[in-house]
């Protein structure tokens, strides 16, 4: 039976390996996709572009105004009239605005109270909200009074914020589900698209085999797919820090792995051509990664979506991936997270075994 | 141009777009998309868990856990454990805030020596984090000022006004760049579709010898679809101002006529991916990979244009989505419409975009096999 099992994987991956356009889709979101979402999208507030007015004459703006720069200010600009910026507000051009206004100078050398007027392009709320916490620094500093009070802040596990840690990392999560439905399906599906689907049911191989090895030989694809891709973009690339274990990480999607594969043999049941299961596939996946804190953590989402995302199995791959990347859990802090990974995904699993099973 | 062979033409498309669902993904998937993204991107923090150890126990360090407790950014409690037992819970993520009130720290205070209060703050989201720590700074700051003399706290404040957006909400900031996201991604993806499943299926011979003129074909093709999107711009329109709530300032006649615009652009892109694709599911993939990078980094949604590196920004300027996001976020939030010279630009440069693309893609199609 081992033979049988064995040689039956053999061959999906012999298949897998000589469609070449379904390895380069596969090595593409493995590796450049992943580079590509964590290099591009940046969420921190840098470069905000500062326009100013300045009516006060004074050199308190200029020395404020020259302590904005780099990375997190482009050089201010300067505008004539309070129209000229409201206008470059509008159009977008200018992120950040400052007026100076004719008793700020003198206000400050007299009392060392001053107000400085700043206007928001509050469209992109985040990045304004935090170029105006940049601003507040800026000034708390500038003003040099001593508090009494110190503050020490940690960041912990990403100190400089580095936002292409996260990114990549969420970017791996994400394709790693994807993947894992879609190739699981393709499996099935393409034996039903060439015709080879009766040969399949004319094997003197027990049917339970045969789903068996055709799901182990992807969930094999997808294990070598996200060591490639942990090796070569996010320590490769990106430098990630691991402050866990990798083999907890390395399990962790081992078992998540089956779980996306219990999916795309659900998928596989239902759909007739590729075009199907990827048109399912988005479909069932995109709630699941969206709704499952890849990109933003549960507890920020609405309460109705925080119970919904209980039962999705990503849920608990993705807490536990970042945990142990990030946080560093050990090894006893982590059984939720193995948990619900392993038992939903068993679930999940037996359901889209059956329902191909009835195929047979 | 034979009008008759059109609409036969036509109608065989609405019918077997009926007949094979794929009416279900036009409407579904750009719901889908601006229900998903606009519940499940959070990039304000509200009820960040929080756990202060007070080692003081004075007036006024209740004093300053009061000013925690009643904000709405921190879920407080107060805990009596270590700090090692406190650092563990936010390692198994069931704590984002620890803040550490040191032993004598009213005494301290009160003789004007010098005390520190220790934070700590899980940065594995990083802009959580970096928000979280600011607002955590921000009400220690602001406790420890109102305790000082006022005439030493000499101060410059910050008088800010939002514009556009004024209780910055997240929605208002990414619902209005999704729908430019979606009217590109979702007619492209039909458009390559149509044509592409005629190839794949071997009808496209139907074409190739039947004496329909190419471009009857394409109008056939392209106008069902165009005709189709149009409904997902007032559907998404209610989405975004209904559902999400987000304001509605502008003009919605240049909305509306943008919007076809760009649904014509994306039409015709989806008829460059055709061109070059033989496949259904290859098409749909490679559309996507070419429609989503730009409409997601390039869009202006997540990070505007002019806070961009420099070679970032030319690279926006390649794609049509900038240009198309600008005057959507323009008739969202702002409300100049075409008052303003640079929406007047954009949309001049959007009806190129459109005409170039529709008319490179009839220009490369070939009515014979190669």
């Amino acid at each position: 039976m081992m033979r049988t099992f064995l040689s039956l994987v053999n061959k999906e991956i012999l298949g897998f390996l000589r469609a070449w356009g379904l390895v380069a889709v596969v090595l593409y979101a493995f590796t450049l996709d992943i580079y590509i979402a964590g290099k591009g999208i940046e969420l921190q507030a840098k470069n905000v572009s500062v326009g100013y007015v300045d009516e006060s004459g004074g050199v308190v703006s200029l020395k404020i105004l020259e302590r904005l720069h780099a990375p997190q200010f482009k050089p201010p600009v300067r505008f004539l009239s309070q129209k000229e910026l409201d206008r470059a507000l509008r159009n977008r051009e200018i992120m950040v605005g400052l007026l100076f206004d004719n008793d700020f100078s003198r206000d400050y050398e007299r009392s060392g109270h001053a107000r400085l007027n700043v206007l928001l392009d509050a469209t992109a709320a985040a990045q304004s909200f935090q170029a105006l916490q940049y601003l507040q620094h800026i000034l708390l500093d500038f003003s040099e009074i001593h508090f009494p009070v110190g503050l020490k802040i940690h960041k912990l596990f990403n100190p400089n914020a580095t936002t292409s840690w996260f990114m990549s990392l969420a970017e791996l999560l994400s394709m790693m589900t994807l993947l894992g439905v879609i190739l699981t399906a393709a499996v099935f599906v393409r034996e039903k698209e060439n015709g080879t689907w009766d040969m399949m049911l004319l094997m003197p191989v027990d049917p339970r085999l045969i789903i068996l090895a055709k799901s182990f030989s992807q969930v094999l694809i997808l294990s070598l797919g996200i060591v490639i891709a942990t090796g070569l973009i996010l320590f490769g690339a990106f430098d990630v820090p691991i402050h866990g274990s990798i083999w907890a990480f390395f399990l962790l999607s081992f078992f998540y792995a089956f779980t996306s594969a219990g999916i795309g043999l659900f998928v596989a049941a239902v759909s007739r051509s590729m075009m199907e299961v990827a048109q399912l596939a988005i479909f069932i996946m995109m709630p699941l990664i969206f709704l499952s804190g890849a990109w933003t953590p549960i507890h920020a989402m609405a309460p109705w979506l925080q119970k919904l995302s209980l039962i999705s199995p990503l849920r608990y791959y993705i807490e536990g991936s970042e945990s142990i990347f990030f946080r560093g859990t050990a090894w006893g802090d982590l059984w939720p997270y193995f948990a619900g990974v392993i038992g939903l995904g068993a679930l999940v699993y037996l359901y889209g075994f059956r329902r191909i099973g009835r195929l047979f | 141009m034979k009008l008759g062979v059109v609409r036969a033409y036509m109608l065989k498309e609405i019918k077997e777009m009926l007949r094979s669902k794929m009416i279900v993904l036009v409407y579904l998937l750009p719901t889908m998309i601006v229900i998903l993204f606009g519940y499940g991107i959070r990039l304000e923090v509200t009820h960040a868990r929080t756990v202060i150890l007070d080692h003081d126990q004075s007036r006024l360090s209740r004093d300053l856990i009061g000013h925690f407790r009643h904000s709405k950014y921190f879920d407080t409690r107060v805990m009596n454990i270590t700090e090692q037992q406190a650092l563990h819970r936010i390692k198994q993520a069931k704590t984002e805030i620890l803040i550490i009130i040191p032993e004598g720290f009213e005494k301290r205070l009160i003789q004007g020596v010098g005390t520190e209060i220790g934070v700590f703050v899980d940065g594995a989201f990083p802009i959580r984090g970096e928000t979280m720590a600011n607002y955590v700074e921000g009400v220690i700051f602001d406790a420890a000022r109102r305790l000082m003399p006022p005439k030493e706290a000499k101060l410059i404040t910050l008088d800010n006004r939002n514009l556009f957006n004024q209780a910055m909400r997240d929605e208002n900031a990414i619902v209005p760049g999704l729908i430019g996201l979606i009217l590109l991604v979702a007619p492209a993806i039909l458009s390559a579709l149509l044509i592409v499943k005629e190839k794949e299926e071997g009808t496209i011979f139907n074409f190739y010898s039947s004496p329909i003129k190419k471009s009857e074909f394409l109008l056939a093709k392209l106008f069902p679809a165009f005709v189709l999107h149009s409904v997902n711009i007032f559907l998404l329109f209610l989405w975004a101002t209904w559902l999400f709530e987000v304001p509605f300032r502008g003009s919605f006649t240049l909305y509306w006529f943008a919007s076809e615009i760009y649904v014509l652009i994306s039409l015709g892109v989806g008829l460059l991916v055709s061109i070059i694709t033989s496949t259904q599911i290859v098409a749909t993939v490679l559309t996507i990979i070419i429609t989503i990078i730009p409409g997601f980094l390039y869009s202006g949604m997540l990070m505007p244009i002019s806070a961009m590196s420099a070679e970032s920004v030319i690279e926006a300027h390649i794609y049509p989505v900038m240009y198309f996001n600008h005057i959507v976020y323009d008739t969202f939030l702002v409300g100049q419409g075409l008052a303003s010279p640079k929406n007047q630009l954009y949309l001049a440069i959007l009806l190129a975009y459109a005409v170039g693309l529709i008319l490179l893609g009839s220009f490369l199609m070939k009515k014979e096999l190669r």
